[in-house]
């Protein structure tokens, strides 16, 4: 808005929404599947930011995850394997406005996505990635992901997968123009939440990895873990994570760890046990690439027609010269 | 006291002199020529590389309206003659057209940097061919042109109308894309309605639709048909298309900022309104008549942001825009409009002080530059009676009381240094006030004007000083002197360095006061006598000593200063009693600003003094407590080097989670990671809350044993079944055994 006479119309007639505006169909996803908490923590993040639904996308790929935007109640994109990212960064690219969030899982963007995920990192798009990660490819029943622990019997490994997990904070933090990594777990709903709504105010490319459980297939994985709260180290610092009085008293293993430090990010990043969870890096300092690459050109009707015909007059094949004024055979 | 002095064969008493002023009587100027002893190193300052004259950029500015021509030329020497010796002589001849285009500039010649700098070179050549080569090379890569402009009567009002305009087209430059979006944006909602109405479906329109090469593919009738049944029939409301038309239309008929082409403005007649004003009056009146417009044009915008983003609410909104007038424009929307710009005193007739002060005082963009071409006031009987003018010098001050005006006063000689500090004046919100002096008028003075507005503010005669109110809420942070030469000081003190008549060098701190530019102007020098070579006597004491002594040490010692003539000879000239009240009137003035920009200031300094004394008061009482202390002490302690540790601060109390009697059943409910196990068992005693995380909504609308049966199903072990309330439910022992992990 440019004006301050629109403002004060909006601020007089502010929309506010329930959780429940945003709360788009039943999941069908199992009972106490960490998608939920997950999808919970998001639709808070909308209620709480007043995200109009209208101005709100979000997209995903394929697999238990990716079924996030059928339950939003906004804007969504359910597209294919592996490509949730370059769906968001052309609807980002083309409407900057938009609210986008990328919905994707520990399948979808570390096997068949990982391409496009390296360099969304390194485009710093201004848009919030989640990671939905339980360690196993769910929607086609039990085989083994990249992020699989070495040893895990799956439909794929009945022997046991033979190599280390992939750890989806240590590239992350690796790429270049990283700026906001932060690692939840869906068993601690607070913080969750605190995580993606830091995520979400920080203008950058958001990457958030959120260690879920699966109780069909991986029913035990993180039993440990939420028997023994000592198990969970939770970063702590005034420009990051601060824990509520109720949620201090339950996970009393914390750290103070300054957003700004990647050296100490990437040591954090490599720890399994305890899990670390908070916010690893945050730099609101690296560019975003819509700001950089935005031509700041109005979309008129001639100006995408003649966009449109450049791009087709690429892939024209035009008549050598002469040749229309030879004689039918 | 004997101390007569010979002035062309009349003997006067300077003691005399100064107490009455009257000189002798033969009727020349004996300090004709005559300049400060500070000023002799700038007998001519073409030979000088310094700030001007200036370079009016024009086309693309870069954020960069105004260079001086010495540092364009440095970029330019930087680019394509990096010093050494492969480049000295290109470098040579660079500098040598620099300085040939201050001399033309100095000369009054007018022109754009490529004219002067192609008639230079073009001279030049004629001398030295190989000038031409080096000069074609320079002039191609000179990235800059524009009007080049010399310190003179009329500099400032070019320079802040340039600086004006920079802003005024940043700001035309925003509006246009904001209104070029909007406009584009309703006329979008208003195609796709078109497109969906039955004209637009028509079998004529969707064929104009696709191009001619397939248009015999299809079977437009048929189409024309189908659609209706299979595309949404909203269409927009008749109100709204109104709406959204008639905004459209006060977009493209706006007069505030010109269009970009004749397309965006289809009535020719409409022609865009002007902002340069030569009177107050005639500004403000323009501001209120235009008024109307400009909040028809705010509510187009505002309908428009509105409809763009599906905000507009009629029953809300309609009641608003009804009644949206000229009071409705608050002060940040009119920030977007032009400001309108005043020159006043550049036709010598002084401003309307009090038309000014209530343009100033007003909510109105006016920036006005007051142009102060003397800092005398003339007598009616065409003297110069060498007192500060009130009316010019103090108006900057006065303007400074009006709390919420931008004001800034300076020598125009020190504009460039200023430049960016004008530029956000010019931008600021509301009025401004730009009091400039441009030295004294050519034909009273001895001095070049760029010398001459210098003097005024080295002598702190005219000093610069900036009012900013968008600065900060108090006046540390409003008010500022930089910019002024040692602004902690009474006055400025340089060393002048000469001979002495056995030809040594000679070095010595001088103060250049309001008496020194008092002696700039030739109107003023019968408040001085010339002292001949050889009657310098001790009972002499420079005019800033001398101001500085308390009367009693006055008495039979005369203010003099140092002036130096053509033939370069240093020499003393006595000062009357007139020209030193004057200057003892322009240093208070000066303390008053020094005040205001926290130097000196009386109030903390004052407030210092009284801390001060407490503190010492509250040591003295501490010292004298530990006295008859230490006289008790029965052992000496040797002195530790550990320092006292700081108290170890209480830990933070934390909000104490209520404690849960084992025997009730309840949910850490901040805990819940909504896995839907417990509502699935039994959705009407387990409820989830506003953020969707579970509690127990009904303990009665189900079993003990569905409590313990949830307890055991969730992950997470957060859901507590207390102890049973039915006592008559049956295997209880069994659920309480079974219950008992999760109490």
């Amino acid at each position: 808005m440019t004006l301050e006479a629109t403002h004060c119309l909006l601020r007089m007639y502010d929309d506010h929404h329930n959780l429940e505006d945003y709360q788009g169909g039943v999941p069908r996803w199992c009972t106490g599947c960490g998608d939920n908490a997950i999808l919970t923590a998001m639709q808070r993040l909308c209620r709480d930011n007043d995200l109009r639904p209208e101005k709100t996308v979000f997209v995903s790929g394929i697999g238990c995850s990716s079924r996030l935007p059928h339950y939003m109640r906004t804007y969504g994109f359910h597209g294919i394997h592996g490509r949730a990212l370059p769906v968001a960064e052309g609807i980002k690219m083309a409407r900057p406005d938009l609210n986008v969030f990328i919905s994707t899982g520990d399948g979808d963007c570390c096997s068949i996505g990982a391409a496009h995920w390296i360099h969304g990192v390194r485009y710093n798009m201004n848009m919030t990635m989640v990671l939905h990660d339980n360690h196993v490819y769910g929607l086609t029943k039990k085989q083994a992901s990249p992020t699989s622990p070495r040893g895990l019997k799956s439909n794929t490994t009945p022997r046991g997968s033979y190599l280390e997990a992939l750890n989806p904070l240590s590239v992350t933090l690796g790429i270049q123009n990283v700026s906001f990594v932060a690692q939840a777990v869906d068993w601690i709903p607070e913080v969750l939440y605190d995580i993606l709504t830091a995520a979400y105010k920080h203008r950058g490319f958001s990457f958030v990895r959120v260690i879920q459980r699966c109780p069909e297939f991986l029913p035990k994985m993180f039993d440990p873990w939420l028997q023994n709260p000592q198990k969970t180290l939770v970063l702590t610092h005034e420009r990051g994570l601060r824990l509520s009085p109720a949620m201090a008293k339950v996970y009393k293993n914390q750290q103070e760890h300054d957003p700004l430090d990647m050296d100490r990010a990437r040591q954090i990043a490599s720890i399994d046990d305890p899990i670390p969870v908070g916010i690893l890096y945050q730099n609101p300092e690296v560019p975003c690439y819509e700001d950089l690459r935005h031509s700041g050109q109005l979309r008129t009707a001639d100006y995408v027609r003649a966009g449109l015909e450049a791009e087709f007059d690429k892939f024209t094949v035009w008549p050598a010269e002469g040749e229309q004024s030879k004689p039918a055979a | 006291m004997q101390m007569n002095v010979n002035v062309d064969t009349q003997t006067i008493d300077p003691l005399i002199f100064y107490m009455t002023g009257k000189q002798p009587g033969n009727g020349k100027d004996a300090l004709a020529g005559q300049r400060p002893a500070l000023l002799a190193p700038y007998a001519d300052l073409t030979r000088l590389r310094y700030d001007f004259p200036l370079v009016l950029i024009e086309g693309k500015t870069d954020g960069v309206p105004v260079r001086s021509l010495s540092d364009a030329v440095d970029d330019l020497l930087r680019k394509i003659a990096p010093p050494g010796m492969e480049s000295e002589q290109l470098r040579k001849m660079i500098l040598r057209i620099e300085r040939e285009i201050r001399i033309l500039a100095a000369g009054g010649e007018r022109g754009h940097l490529s004219e002067l700098w192609d008639k230079v070179a073009a001279r030049l050549e004629k001398q030295d061919e190989s000038f031409g080569k080096s000069a074609r090379i320079a002039r191609a890569a000179l990235d800059i042109d524009g009007p080049v402009l010399d310190c003179r009567t009329g500099m400032a009002a070019d320079l802040i109308a340039h600086l004006w305009s920079a802003v005024q087209e940043d700001k035309a430059r925003r509006f246009r894309t904001v209104v070029s979006r909007l406009a584009i944006k309703l006329a979008d909602i208003l195609r796709v309605d078109d497109s969906r109405s039955s004209a637009g479906r028509s079998a004529t329109s969707l064929q104009a639709a696709v191009g001619p090469a397939h248009q015999s593919l299809f079977d437009f009738a048929a189409m024309s048909k189908l659609l209706p049944k299979s595309s949404p029939r909203e269409a927009l409301s008749e109100s709204r298309r109104r709406r959204i038309e008639s905004a459209l239309v006060a977009l493209k008929r706006q007069r505030f900022f010109a269009p970009l082409s004749a397309q965006a403005q289809p009535d020719q007649s409409v022609k865009p309104y002007a902002f340069r004003f030569d009177n107050c009056a005639a500004a403000l009146s323009a501001y209120r008549q235009r008024l109307p417009d400009l909040a028809e044009l705010v509510k187009a915008m505002s309908i428009a942001e509105l409809e763009i983003d599906g905000n507009y609410i009629e029953g809300k909104h309609d009641v608003i825009f009804s009644s949206f007038d000229a009071d409705s424009l608050s002060a940040r929307d009119r920030v977007l409009f032009p400001d309108y710009l005043v020159t006043l005193g550049d036709g010598g007739t002084p401003p309307d002080n009090a038309a000014l002060m209530a343009a100033l005082s007003s909510e109105v963009p006016l920036k006005v530059l007051l142009n102060v071409g003397d800092l005398f006031e003339v007598t009616p009987a065409g003297e110069v009676n060498g007192a500060l003018g009130v009316r010019s010098v103090q108006l900057a001050r006065l303007a400074t009381g009006l709390g919420e005006a931008f004001v800034l006063q300076s020598v125009s000689s020190n504009l460039y240094q200023l430049r960016e500090r004008i530029s956000r004046g010019l931008s600021f919100g509301g009025p401004a006030l730009f009091s400039v002096f441009s030295g004294v008028p050519a034909q009273e003075s001895s001095l070049p004007p760029y010398l001459s507005a210098a003097a005024a503010m080295q002598s702190r005669a005219f000093p610069a000083f900036s009012y900013d109110p968008s600065a900060g809420p108090d006046i540390a942070s409003r008010f500022s002197l930089e910019n002024n030469p040692q602004p902690d000081a009474d006055w400025t003190v340089q060393p002048v360095e000469y001979a002495d008549p056995e030809m040594q060098r000679i070095s010595q701190d001088v103060a250049f006061t309001f008496v020194d530019f008092l002696v700039c102007d030739p109107r003023c020098h019968r408040h001085f006598v010339a002292v001949p070579r050889g009657f310098e006597t001790e009972r002499m004491a420079s005019a800033a000593q001398w101001i500085a002594r308390s009367p009693a040490e006055q008495s039979d010692i005369v203010p003099y200063i140092l002036t130096v003539g053509d033939d370069n000879v240093l020499s003393r000239a006595i000062v009357d009693d007139r020209a030193i009240a004057t200057a003892r009137r322009c240093l208070e003035n000066w303390h008053r600003l020094q005040e205001s920009g926290g130097v000196h200031n009386s109030h903390a300094e004052r407030l210092l003094k009284r801390e001060r004394q407490i503190w010492e008061e509250q040591k003295r009482e501490e010292l004298a407590n530990l006295k008859p202390a230490a006289a008790a002490a029965p052992t000496v302690v040797a002195p530790t080097t550990t320092p006292a540790q700081p108290v170890a601060a209480a830990p933070a109390q934390e909000a104490a989670a209520p404690e849960r009697s084992p025997d009730e059943a309840y949910i850490e409910t901040e805990r819940c990671s909504t896995c839907n196990e417990c509502t699935l068992l039994n959705d009407r005693m387990f409820a989830y809350n506003a953020n969707k995380q579970a509690y127990i909504a009904d303990i009665k609308a189900g079993t003990y044993a569905q409590l313990v049966e949830a307890a055991e199903s969730c992950q997470l072990g957060i859901i507590h079944p207390g102890k049973p309330i039915n006592k008559a439910e049956s295997g209880l022992d069994e659920l309480i055994a079974r219950a008992q992990p999760f109490l």
